[in-house]
């Protein structure tokens, strides 16, 4: 009897971490899948099997491409800046061309809109960008830029681009400090062989640092367009898909669907779309890992 | 360090500089917040960078006035169950996964591990469903319940890695001695861990303390809402008094900001151990 005990202990130790996950990560996109083939909503009790029918409609839905194309900007932009930019950044605050102390600053003063809560960064754009009393138009008026003021948040041109621009202004600085992880674990001999082979500053990013945190990018990169792909809390603070559906990402559109115009059916339907590609970007990932590891 | 690169004082400066620029780039904007909570409103529809003519202070206790510290209280017992469960349950999760040998282990880490790529973004409307059906809508466990579940596989993935570096003798030696398995893992492995612990219980902190979505969507009720989704009610009724908006705005940042600077070496070694956004 102790003995089947004793073999039992483990699963029951797990169970408890096992069962959340079930109901709150696993469960609901079995949901997903269920309601991306009815047609439904919350009101009508009734369920429609309508197949692949959300899919169709999605394929011819402009509001979701468009969306669709805001994931992709944002994840190309991200690429560019926090994998590119932050490679390039850690590279320069590692290289010991600013001291030690002041490298230190400048890694806190990069890494501090990241901790920040999302409402706050929500609002406070939302201000900075206003078109009176916003710090961005005031200043462009004051040095006789004034034709290139915008409601930013308010012109379908401008709206998304504006909330792309906030999320690197957040997150640039967090891959940095992964990136700095990345460089420290390149031997310094290596360098300092570039340095006696007569590499420069240029070469020696060019032919050691980038080669050396290879596995480092690759894995950024993935956990970039995986964030590009499923994200919503920032532009839902700050525009909720506006104006005239502009500024919608799939997150956003989906959020609307679901919970505003009570097509829940739909939404499944936008939330496998969003499942399915942050997924691969998030196995990407995870295969990466492992394989790096053994 | 320094021989890593031996650079002509032209590019130090240049990189100095390029430095500069940038960090006072992301931290001005937080510096005009500051700056503009202590204004009139009318001074901000000016020349916003400008040093308030005289400083309001008054603009803080309004701003607390408006509920803040009621939903302060919130968000402190959200995140303060929601970071003991996370942390205990994840470390009896990857203690067992890393020192015992079972059928099916493979397969249940792997589930754990998988929980990485589920975004809670794609699962709101269900989870909706689930939270109701539970009966927990509208009440702080349609906060705590989600908030957990989301934040166990990565702080699984960061404690085992942890716990990979303990010799799996000390496990062992403590069975011989007769302690059970929640035994040894109470009192050999969680003592042994306690960096690790300490670190994972600052980057769950901070997530669940910044959680704005399921705070959103699954509470309505002014009372049990934390500060980050009371903060959007606090600013639609602050539209037209920005000052005081941007008080309280420096008000909800104050906590994050002083428990990173306080301990970001603890927080930046738990986050770059496990690296997810």
């Amino acid at each position: 009897m102790a003995r089947i005990l004793n073999r039992l202990e483990p699963y029951v130790a797990l169970s408890p971490v096992l069962a959340l996950l079930a109901i709150f990560l696993y469960l609901p996109l079995v949901f997903d899948v269920i309601y991306s083939v009815h047609d439904w909503s919350s009101l009508s009790p009734t369920w429609r099997y309508v197949g692949l029918g959300n899919f169709r409609l999605l394929w011819n839905d402009p509001i979701f491409w468009h969306g669709l194309r805001g994931n992709f900007l944002y994840a190309a932009v991200s690429l560019l800046c926090q994998v590119a930019g932050a490679l390039v950044l850690a590279a320069i605050l590692e290289s010991g061309v600013v001291g030690r102390r002041l490298s230190g600053f400048f890694r806190v003063a990069f890494f501090i809109p990241s901790i920040l809560p999302i409402t706050v960064i929500g609002l406070l754009w939302q201000i900075l960008y206003q078109p009176d009393g916003g710090l961005i138009d005031q200043v462009l008026q004051a040095v006789g830029l004034g034709g290139f003021a915008h409601a930013w948040l308010g012109e379908e041109a401008t709206a998304l681009p504006s909330i792309v621009a906030v999320s690197q202004w957040q997150w640039t600085g967090y891959l940095t400090v992964l990136f700095i992880v990345g460089i420290r674990a390149i031997p310094s001999e290596i360098y300092e062989a570039a340095a006696i082979d007569g590499a420069g500053a240029l070469r020696s990013f060019w032919h050691v640092t980038v080669p050396g945190v290879q596995e480092t990018t690759i894995l950024m990169a993935l956990i970039t367009i995986f964030g590009a792909m499923k994200v919503f809390d920032i532009v839902w603070v700050m525009t909720a898909g506006g104006p005239n559906n502009a500024s919608h990402v799939m997150g956003s559109y989906m959020y609307q669907l679901a919970f505003r115009d009570d097509r829940v059916g739909y939404a499944g339907a936008v939330a496998m779309a969003m499942f399915v590609l942050s997924a691969i970007a998030g196995g990407l990932q995870i295969w990466h890992a492992r394989r790096s590891h053994s | 360090m320094n021989t890593r690169l031996r650079q002509a004082p032209r590019s130090r400066a240049a990189a100095t500089l390029l430095l500069g620029v940038l960090a006072l780039g992301t931290l001005y904007p937080l510096f005009w917040l500051f700056l503009n909570s202590f204004k009139l409103n009318d001074e901000l529809f000016e020349q916003s960078w400008k040093f308030p003519e005289a400083w309001q202070w008054g603009n803080y206790p309004k701003a607390w006035q408006y509920g803040l510290g009621h939903f302060m209280a919130n968000s402190v017992l959200v995140t303060t169950v929601s970071v003991v469960v996370i942390v205990l349950l994840s470390a009896l999760a990857a203690y067992v996964l890393t020192t015992q040998r079972f059928r099916g282990r493979g397969v249940l880490h792997a589930v754990i591990l998988g929980g990485l790529i589920v975004p809670p973004e794609v699962s709101l409307f269900p989870l909706f469903k689930i939270m109701k059906t539970l009966g927990v809508l509208d009440t702080y466990f349609a906060m705590i319940l989600p908030d957990v579940a989301y934040g166990l596989p990565f702080t699984v993935l960061l404690l085992r890695a942890y716990m990979m570096v303990i010799p799996l003798e000390m496990a062992e030696a403590a069975r011989i001695d007769g302690a059970g398995l929640l035994r040894c893992f109470w009192s050999v492995y969680l003592p042994l861990c306690r960096p690790a612990l300490a670190a994972a219980a600052l980057v769950q902190g901070m997530r669940v303390w910044n959680e704005f979505v399921f705070a959103l969507t699954f509470v309505g009720r002014d009372a049990l809402r934390p500060l980050t989704v009371g903060l959007t009610t606090f600013g639609d009724s602050l539209q037209t008094d920005w000052p005081v908006l941007l008080a309280g705005l420096v008000i909800s940042t104050l906590p994050v900001l002083a428990t990173f600077l306080a301990m970001q070496r603890q927080f930046m070694g738990g986050l770059t151990a496990g690296a997810l956004k």
